[in-house]
């Protein structure tokens, strides 16, 4: 595991404790992981790169 | 020009990231623009301003869960949050409608599930065929996704896209 540092908006910050407060997480860090992890599978670069550029073709191109 | 006959079904991203390029109307264009209550919310607490412009009618619908089974399992399958799952469920009642999102994970369950689907690039791009914009404007628009908006796109990406219209304009 690696250790990160990092700056979050005090409102941010305010909703995981009230996360972990409500026992849906162990601890913010835990938040913060699966925060990262979802982001991350969002954005798949693969998938975005081919899905943007069958934006280009449609909105150049569609038929509606 | 008239309004095209399609209804959208929007998640949060495309009306926070078309909101943030001062576009937001382009959405206009739509017959209706439906958001379920979770996006509302989603949008409500990033980008309340979204959902004040005057000229911009969303649609409200309720939050759903999807029926189908296939469709369930995807949503949890790619751990979709409840706006996603819940603008599907809306899409699974109305096929014929176009999904908006920017979510990579989202639009790979609407494609799969046969829906159609696109993001806030195809929005945009979409005004000079639908002779709203002009290939210079939308050039304009693009160029300022990375300083103006929070939707994420590879730098060179975008000059790719970029130097696809002005190609396709002869500009």
């Amino acid at each position: 595991m690696k250790t990160v540092q990092m700056e979050v908006p005090e409102h941010l910050y305010k909703h995981a404790i009230v996360l972990v407060k409500e026992g849906w997480f162990r601890d913010e860090k835990e938040i913060f992981s699966e925060a990262i992890r979802r982001f991350i599978d969002s954005h798949r670069p693969d998938l975005m790169e081919k899905f943007i550029m069958d934006d280009v073709e449609w909105g150049l191109h569609g038929h509606e | 020009m008239n309004k095209s006959n399609i209804r959208v079904i929007c998640d949060a991203g495309p009306v926070i990231h078309l909101d943030e390029l001062n576009c937001l109307e382009l959405l206009c264009d739509f017959q209706e623009i439906v958001l379920a209550d979770t996006v509302r919310e989603e949008v409500k607490h990033h980008r309340p301003e979204a959902l004040k412009k005057p000229d911009i009618h969303f649609m409200r619908a309720s939050q759903e869960y999807p029926e189908g089974a296939s469709l369930r399992t995807m949503c949890r399958v790619f751990s979709l949050d409840a706006g996603e799952t819940g603008a599907l469920a809306i899409i699974e009642k109305n096929p014929d409608a176009l999904f908006l999102t920017d979510d990579a994970c989202a639009r790979l369950v609407a494609d799969r599930m046969g829906f159609k689907v696109h993001g806030t690039i195809g929005i945009i791009i979409r005004t000079i065929r639908r002779g709203l914009m002009q290939p210079e404007e939308v050039l304009q628009l693009l160029a300022q996704i990375p300083t103006k908006s929070s939707l994420h796109i590879r730098r060179s990406l975008l000059g790719k896209i970029i130097e696809k219209i002005k190609k396709e304009f002869y500009l």
